[in-house]
């Protein structure tokens, strides 16, 4: 391990708890609980020229981080290097620095993560449907007995163009796998000129930890 | 949310719990500060009595605490007679009255708008006063009915207290002690205990000029309740909710922490902002303090500008380096010079304690934002560098639909004006600068999600913090107070039948373990809920000895779990357990269980529903009220338009 993030916020529901983890070798590992890219295990290689940017960000910097509070309203983030230790970097915001490159490519693997699924499930919009689907080469056991679906409509940029919440009911607790996938309805159809974003809330089974989770499915709106 | 070893030393140490910050107001002496505790212990055993006992604890008490103990709330505004669409404060007057009269269906958000809501509310009461026939609309008939059937509420059946009491009562007679200056503060923990009998002693004798009984009776009671508003529970609404009437408590402070030593002026000039409101200030000031000829109020720092600024800086006895760059030191001897002006920018650096961690606004990412006094508006805007993605459209109007329901008055010259917010956008060193991310995700104030599908909500709270107000979540006491103006609440003042040190030791116990179900299990999953059996928890748990969590590796999870530092508890219940435990579901509802939050904007509407407090309150506005003040002379308040 070269690098690990862990980002956490329990004051939101499902609560947010994000890690990333980069090993030597270039390896990228982690686990999302809420995410565009599905809610569960991420595993995957950077390339070399990935690699190397985030080793010499970690050469650069030094042994502690420039003091700074965070911002109101922030999350914990905790970064881990060999050299440091654990450190917080919630108040190391986008500027120049050392530090706060760092922290931005960190924050940036976190994303570039979801594009790694091992055992995985997101949700996508189709008319009238929310599907969950299942990413990655892994099976995953979920809770899908009621998941709480939210949807809501934009229109042009970003202009509200309605909004759906619901309980509804799934096929209960099961082992998703490659290919799975199943519709929950909406409760509301949308205008077919607006861009659909989706969220739905489950629980992912981990031996017999329960650990609630957000899928999200947020297009960019055309701008 | 942050972590202990993000605490820095410049960054001054939040109160200790119940511990009232330094009274801004007028000095005089303090009320008991453990005063009189040997002339007290000998009255209440009857000796030496008299005249004589009574003048020495009298001059104890203080001029200044009498003074405070004998004002009285401010008359209410006139009622207006309107229907629906009207707006103003007669209509939140209106919307007390008729949750109180229970004529709403449930307690109505008293946001002074006459909706269908309070239409049919003012319908039921008609039908039920017979009153023919019933329009729904507030007329004459209809409010003095109102008017007269509020009057006629029972005031609320009051317990007489003695030293070991307990109950709600004791609660709210210690918020009413607080409010008229009982210091230190008491912890609003709804427990008679020897810490209370001081203030219950000093206000029998300064306020009910009597020989002090150590106990709250049905005269002080009266004479609490005249002088305090609220601190009872009220059914509200046809469905008789119980709401807990607020205690006002001195003068709201909405504002966060200023940095020591920190101006609250940019730096204009050679090296800081050479345009824009900034530099309006710097010529009015100018002007104002003598600059001959006058400056052209252009808001642009050209050569006459540095000129005259080089001119005041060498004219200061002991003269200012001649910089012709307005630094703190040159504002300060300007604000001096000069107290008003007609435009001003602001540059806030300012910390807040939340949940128990430290969050802030300094250097490049303080608040800023200006003010311009108008001939018929005060215009307030912060101006924002959006970087990242544009900023949608509808973000702007959230901000003012949420921050435009204010004007300020000022009834001694019956001068009112509206204030208006604006979020602009635009960059420059007065800018703030906010990232526009895709997609969802939770906000901070620097830092906006696109797609946010709670944006009427969540862009006029961090507008909130561009404006250099505060978080009203998850305070400490004494914090609470002074951003909302009003007292921590009763609450839930039995708690359950656990004796509240078993609770702080199971807490303690769970730090140790480093385990936030623990935690939780121990408090809410026990029975305790938020107010004063959780204030009693907070303090049995201070008096635990502290020891040192050792540091923890991080756990893979899922759900993952950071690495920690070592963290050597101190005894403050938020700090610790923000410190000890892993930021989850978890811990943050067992900090919110013992700390307090305001339903406002700032505060945390989703978890604390509050009709009487909400949405943008008029403490959110004091700042610019002060301003008003200074510019154009008297005293401004702001008042729902
Ligand atoms: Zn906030």
């Amino acid at each position: 391990m070269i690098l690990r993030l862990v980002i956490a916020d329990g004051s939101q529901s499902p609560a947010v708890a994000e890690s990333v983890e980069v090993a030597a070798d270039g390896a990228l590992t982690g686990w999302r609980s809420v995410s565009d890219g599905g809610a569960g295990w991420f595993d995957g290689r950077l390339p070399p020229a990935e690699l190397a940017e985030i080793q010499a960000l970690i050469e650069a910097v030094g042994a502690t981080p420039p003091k700074a509070a965070a911002r109101p309203d922030s999350a914990e983030e905790v970064l881990e290097l060999d050299a440091t230790g654990p450190v917080s970097i919630a108040g190391l915001t986008a500027g120049p620095g050392d530090w706060s490159k760092l922290a931005a490519a960190a924050r940036g693997l976190l994303d570039r993560l979801t594009d790694f699924p091992r055992a995985v499930v997101g949700v996508r919009y189709a008319p009238g449907v929310a599907r969950l689907v299942h990413r990655g080469a892994d099976p995953v056991r979920v809770d899908v007995g009621t998941v709480t679906v939210g949807a809501t409509a934009w229109r042009g940029y970003y202009e509200p163009a309605g909004d759906w919440a619901g309980a509804v009911a799934g096929p209960g607790e099961i082992e998703a796998g490659p290919e799975w996938t199943y519709d929950l309805p909406l409760g509301l159809s949308f205008d077919s000129d607006t861009v659909v974003h989706l969220t739905a809330d489950f629980t992912i089974l981990n031996g017999p930890t329960r650990i609630p989770v957000r899928a999200k499915f947020t297009p960019d709106a055309p701008s | 949310m942050a972590s202990a070893e993000q605490r820095t030393p410049e960054f001054e140490p939040p109160d200790a719990v119940g511990v009232r910050r330094p009274d801004p107001g007028p000095a005089g002496p303090v009320m008991l500060p453990g005063a009189g505790n040997a002339a007290m212990a000998r009255m209440l055993q009857g000796a030496p009595s008299g005249p004589a006992g009574l003048a020495e604890l009298s001059a104890l008490a203080g001029n200044a605490q009498l003074a405070r103990f004998v004002g009285g709330p401010p008359a209410p505004a006139a009622p207006a007679a309107p229907g629906v669409g009207a707006h103003g404060g007669p209509i939140q007057e209106l919307q007390v009255k008729l949750s109180r009269l229970q004529a709403s269906a449930a307690p109505l958000t008293e946001d002074g708008r006459y909706g269908p809501l309070t239409e049919a509310a003012v319908r039921t009461f008609q039908t039920g006063a017979g009153i023919v026939p019933v329009t729904g609309l507030a007329d004459p008939v209809t409010t003095a009915a109102i008017d007269a059937a509020f009057a006629a509420l029972p005031a609320p059946v009051r317990v007489q207290l003695a030293l070991g009491a307990t109950g709600p009562d004791v609660g709210f007679a210690q918020q009413k002690l607080n409010a008229v200056g009982a210091n230190p503060r008491l912890v609003i923990n709804a427990v008679f205990d020897a810490t209370m009998m001081g203030p219950v002693i000093a206000y029998e004798i300064a306020a009910l000029h009597r020989f002090p009984t150590g106990t709250v009776d049905a005269a002080m009671w009266t004479a609490l309740d005249a002088g305090v508003k609220g601190g009872f529970v009220a059914p509200e609404g046809a469905g008789a909710t119980p709401v807990e009437q607020n205690t006002p408590s001195g003068t709201a402070n909405s504002l966060g922490t200023q940095v020591a030593g920190t101006s609250l002026h940019p730096v204009v000039g050679v090296g800081g902002l050479t345009s824009g409101p900034g530099v309006h200030e710097l010529q009015q000031k100018l002007n104002n303090a003598g600059a001959a000829p006058k400056l052209k109020d252009d808001g642009s720092f050209g050569p006459l500008t540095q000129a005259e600024l080089r001119k005041f800086q060498s004219g200061r006895v002991p003269p200012l380096p001649a910089t012709g760059t307005a630094d703190k030191a040159t504002w300060d001897a300007l604000d001096v010079a000069s107290p008003a002006s007609m435009t001003g920018a602001v540059e806030r650096q300012w910390t807040e304690v939340v949940g128990g961690a430290t969050y802030s606004m300094v250097g490049v990412g303080a608040s800023h934002y200006s003010w311009e006094i108008q001939k018929t508006r005060m215009l307030v805007t912060a101006k924002v560098n959006f970087v990242g993605l544009a900023a949608p459209g509808a973000w702007f109007g959230h901000v003012e639909a949420m921050w435009n329901q204010y004007k300020g008055v000022d009834p001694a010259s019956g001068t009112s004006m509206p204030i208006d917010f604006k979020m602009s956008s635009g960059g420059g060193g007065d800018a703030n600068t906010v990232e526009v991310k895709p997609g969802t995700g939770r906000a901070n104030a620097g830092e906006w999600f696109v797609a946010d599908p709670n944006a009427s909500k969540t862009i006029p709270h961090e507008f909130g913090h561009l404006i250099g107000l505060q978080d009203e979540y998850q305070l400490h006491p004494g914090d609470y107070v002074r951003v909302t103006g009003h007292e921590p609440p009763v609450g839930d003042a039995a708690g359950p039948a656990i004796a509240p040190s078993v609770v702080a030791t199971n807490l303690q116990n769970a730090m140790v373990a480093r385990s936030s179900a623990n935690a939780q299990a121990a408090s809410i999953g026990a029975g305790v809920k938020g107010g004063a059996y959780a204030q009693r928890v907070v303090q049995e748990y201070a008096k635990l000895a502290t020891v040192t969590v050792p540091a923890v590796a991080a756990v893979a999870g899922p759900p993952p779990v950071p690495a920690k530092p070592a963290v050597p508890l101190t005894g403050d219940l938020l700090f610790d357990l923000n410190a000890a435990l892993p930021s989850d579901n978890n811990s943050y509802e067992t900090i919110q269980t013992f700390s307090y939050s305001s339903g406002s904007i700032m505060g945390d509407p989703g978890r604390v529903t509050d009709p009487h407090d909400h949405g943008a309150q008029p403490r959110h506005l004091g700042e610019f009220m002060a301003i008003l003040g200074r510019a154009l002379g008297g005293t401004w308040e702001a008042k729902r338009r």
